[in-house]
Order: C-alpha cells, then sequence, then structure tokens
C-alpha cells in the first residue's frame, strides 16, 4: 500500500474516532435498548424462533444494519462534507488514482462498520450469548456488506448537493429494507404472498447470509446471500469508480 | 533564458454556452514571478485549476515540466503546488496534522525539520497544535500556504493569495513569495490587485474574456509606458479590447 492510500486511510478513520459519541457510541445505545426491550422485557413471552431464543435470532440482523449503515454514513458524510467546505480540494491535486482514492475512503468505512458489527455482537452477547456458528462466513458476509454500502455512499457524496440528499438513502431504502429484510423474524413465519414479497428483497439474503454466519441458521441458502453481495459489492465499486474517473461534480 | 516550467497550448475550456478559455497559449519559465491578470471571471482560476488537475480543459494541452497534466498527472501533481482562492479548513484536524496529512497524499513523509521550516516561514509554529478551526483568516490561508508547499513542488500557484486579507499580512506573503523564488520554485500569481503583480512579477500575462491580451517581461512593459504605473497600462489595454470587440 502506497504512502498516500495509507494517509487518506488514517486520515479518514482519525476522523471518524474523533467524534465516538456520534461514530460509536450512538449504535452501541440503540442496539442495548433493542436487546433490553426484546431480550429482557419481551424476550421471555416470545417464541423461539428456528429454535433460537428471540433476542439471539435478531442479534445477527441487527449487526448487518449497524454494519451498513454505519458504513454508508462514514464515506457519504465525510465525502460530502469535504465537497461541501472545500477540502475536497486535497485530495483532488494530489497524485492518487482514481482507485486509491475509492479505496480510501471505502476502506475506513470497512473499519467503522465493523467496528460498530463488533460492538453490537458484544452488547448482544451479553444478553444471548457470544458463541459464533462459522466465524469466517460471518466475517467475508459482513465485509461484502460494507463494501458495498460503502461504496454507494461514495455514490451518493459525489451526486449529492445537500445534506437531505445524503440521508435519503439510508432513511427511505436501507432502514426499510432490512426492518422488512427479515431482522425480526424469519420469513418462514410469513404467509405465501409475504414470503415471496420478503424473498424478492435483496437485504433479505444479506440478513439471512448474516446470521447463517453467526447462528448456523438460514431461511435460503446462504450460498444467495453471498452472490447477492458479491454482485451489489462489485456493482456499487464499479459505479463509485466511474463517477470519480468522471470527475462528475467534483472536476469541473 | 530559463526553460518552460508550465506550457499552455491552445487551451480551451467551455462551460456550457460560456466560453472561459479561448485559444490561450503561454509558457511560465523556471524560476520567475508570473503574475496573471485580469478581471473577475475572466478565465484565470479555471485556468491555474486546468494545470492543478481540478478542472479539464475542452480543447489544447496543459503540460508541467514537459509532461502533459492529464496523461502524466502523477508526476505532474507532484511539481504543482495550489493554494485556492476559497480558505477552506477541516475543523477535525490540527495545523501539524493538516499538513502531515496533504504531504502523505503526495506520497512525502513530512520530516521534523522540513515541518518546522514550513510552520516557522508561515509564522504558524505556536499554533502547530491548533484545530485550523480556531486559527484566524489570515493564520487559514498560510496553512493553506504551507498544504501546498509539503510536497516543495516546482511550480506553485498562488490563486488570489491576498484577497482580503490586510496589509501586514499581504506584505508577509509578498516577503515570502519572493524567498521561495530566491529557493528557485516558480510561482504563478493571479490577482487583480496591480499593485501586487507590479511589486512582485518579472512577467505579466492578461486574459480578459477567456483570451489572452497580453504577455509581457514587467521591466519592458514599463518602460514601454514611462511614468505609468501598471494599473494604468492595465486599465488602458482593457478599454482598448472592449472598444475592438464593440468595433466588431
Amino acid at each position: 500500500m502506497g504512502l498516500g492510500l495509507r494517509t487518506l486511510l488514517v486520515k479518514e478513520v482519525r476522523r471518524f474516532l474523533r467524534v465516538p459519541g456520534q461514530t460509536l457510541a450512538s449504535p452501541l445505545v440503540t442496539t442495548t435498548l433493542y436487546f433490553v426491550v426484546f431480550g429482557w422485557s419481551l424476550g421471555s413471552r416470545l417464541a423461539d424462533v428456528e429454535g433460537v431464543p428471540y433476542a439471539r435470532f435478531i442479534a445477527p440482523g441487527l449487526v448487518a444494519l449497524g454494519v451498513v449503515s454505519n458504513a454508508y454514513l462514514n464515506s457519504a458524510s465525510s465525502l460530502f462534507v469535504m465537497k461541501l467546505q472545500g477540502t475536497i480540494i486535497d485530495i483532488l491535486v494530489a497524485p492518487l488514482s482514481h482507485t486509491e482514492v475509492l479505496t480510501g475512503f471505502v476502506a475506513a468505512a470497512v473499519v467503522r462498520g465493523l467496528l460498530v458489527g463488533g460492538v453490537t455482537w458484544l452488547v448482544a452477547g451479553a444478553f444471548t450469548g457470544i458463541g459464533i456458528a462459522h466465524p469466517l462466513w460471518a466475517l467475508v458476509m459482513l465485509v461484502l456488506a460494507a463494501v458495498a454500502f460503502a461504496a454507494l455512499g461514495v455514490v451518493t457524496a459525489i451526486w449529492a448537493a445537500t445534506f437531505e440528499q445524503v440521508n435519503f438513502f439510508p432513511t427511505f431504502v436501507v432502514t426499510p429494507l432490512t426492518f422488512l429484510g427479515g431482522v425480526f423474524y424469519s420469513v418462514r413465519m410469513l404467509p405465501p404472498g409475504l414470503q415471496r414479497l420478503t424473498m424478492a428483497n435483496p437485504v433479505f439474503y444479506l440478513v439471512d447470509g448474516v446470521r447463517y454466519g453467526f447462528l448456523g441458521i438460514s431461511d435460503a441458502s446462504p450460498l444467495w446471500g453471498l452472490g447477492i453481495l458479491a454482485v451489489l459489492a462489485a456493482g456499487s465499486l464499479s459505479l463509485a469508480y466511474a463517477l470519480l474517473a468522471s470527475g462528475y461534480r467534483l472536476r469541473s | 533564458m530559463n526553460g518552460a516550467v508550465v506550457e499552455i497550448e491552445g487551451l480551451r475550456k467551455r462551460y456550457g454556452a460560456v466560453l472561459a478559455l479561448d485559444r490561450v497559449d503561454l509558457e511560465v519559465r523556471q524560476g520567475e514571478i508570473f503574475g496573471l491578470l485580469g478581471p473577475n471571471g475572466a478565465g484565470k482560476t479555471t485556468l491555474i485549476s486546468i494545470v492543478a488537475g481540478l478542472s479539464r480543459a475542452t480543447e489544447g494541452s496543459a503540460r508541467v515540466l514537459g509532461k502533459d497534466v492529464v496523461r502524466d498527472y502523477r508526476f505532474t501533481r507532484r511539481a504543482v503546488g495550489l493554494v485556492p482562492q476559497e480558505i477552506n479548513f477541516d475543523p477535525f484536524f490540527s495545523v501539524e496534522e493538516a499538513l502531515r496529512f496533504q504531504a502523505g497524499y503526495f506520497g512525502v513523509k513530512l520530516t521534523g525539520d522540513r515541518l518546522e521550516e514550513i510552520l516557522s516561514a508561515l509564522d504558524l509554529t505556536e499554533k502547530r497544535h491548533t484545530n485550523a478551526r480556531a486559527l484566524s483568516g489570515g493564520m487559514k490561508r498560510r496553512l493553506l500556504i504551507g498544504k501546498a508547499l509539503v510536497h516543495d513542488p516546482q511550480v506553485l500557484f498562488l490563486d488570489e493569495p491576498t484577497a482580503g486579507v490586510d496589509v501586514e499580512l499581504r506584505q508577509q506573503l509578498w516577503r515570502y513569495v519572493r524567498r521561495l523564488r530566491e529557493r528557485g520554485t516558480t510561482v504563478v500569481l493571479t490577482t487583480h490587485y496591480l499593485e501586487e503583480a507590479e511589486e512582485l512579477a518579472d512577467r505579466v500575462a492578461v486574459i480578459e474574456r477567456g483570451r489572452l491580451v497580453l504577455l509581457e517581461d514587467k521591466g519592458t512593459l514599463m518602460a514601454r509606458n514611462a511614468g505609468q504605473r501598471l494599473q494604468d497600462i492595465y486599465v488602458a489595454l482593457l478599454q482598448r479590447e472592449r472598444a475592438g470587440r464593440e468595433a466588431e
């Protein structure tokens, strides 16, 4: 790794570590609240899902949600703020290739996503036990998910002209698709019509594949999740690269 | 005669219906202070943005040390430092961090000596650990100059460096620009303060509505118009240009 890329990566990681309350503690509080509500308060009244206590069943989906939303927010907000403040010039005048710029932003976002995912799993572990059925599978799925959403963050930051546009994607696309993608229920609990609808949601395969990695159970073949995430990651990286290379809304 | 550091040939830049640069040809020579003058919106910033890689030409070419700024961008960007017109700063980092990161982007590990030299030259030593957000306007501008110098560029572009700064800081910047030239750095200075160009520049170019209307050694120009200040020569030139355009 060249010094230019290493510097961009270090700077981006330090940037989010400078505001740990916003970037790491905030998702920690949210996750803890989920487990307090679903683990302690309601957990004893909710039936096991696929033979797994309910609080443990929802944990992998919450980890996935934490990873993708934080990976997206990191690259999107950092690059967008640089555009807004004019500090993007620092990168644009430097002898960094488009691949190095993209790698720097995506890799830092992956680090933040995985940190939040790790913290989420530790919180979940305190309520439901920390064992992971297939750790390597879980890690590969989460890294692929983080890469895909970090690259989408880069795309949004380049395209967006306002903060509202930056927030549109997580608020109106990612969160609804994640909540309706089987984070809180097994698709087998749904009537046939809703089952078909859920299985048309790509985020379902992400949540399902991550759940297979953590708990060893899944509604669909976990290979579907891996394949869909790989395609999504390749597609979003290609789109982000093409935008950087074109200079769209970055170089006049 | 010194060799060319920057070569601009047939440069055109169009933004939709607006022609920001219209077939500009010029050379900037090794070790000179080159004053690029013109009214607001004339195309000065567009020209240096193309050389620095912030903008792409519609036609023509720009070369730095003989290398094309698009094809050989890694080489040319290492040779160029740019101080942008608009002040910007990253509120997450200190002065020292900002300088170290900028050096790193250029593949340069900033040594302690070099860091001290830049901080001292720009009178920022005492502010090295201060967050950029807490600096005064003048200090922020000096930090921008420091960031443009961390990789020791052979040619430094200063885009309106004294716009909106007080007299004391302006004279401090002028002294620093002269010191850079003495060390062999080529300086391209865009300004619409004519006294700045008269004070500093070895050669001057005037751009008006995207066209190069004058390129001459400052001493020769002043001798040819004995008794006049650069400001008078400039105003007369622009009036002739505008009258010529109206006659067409």
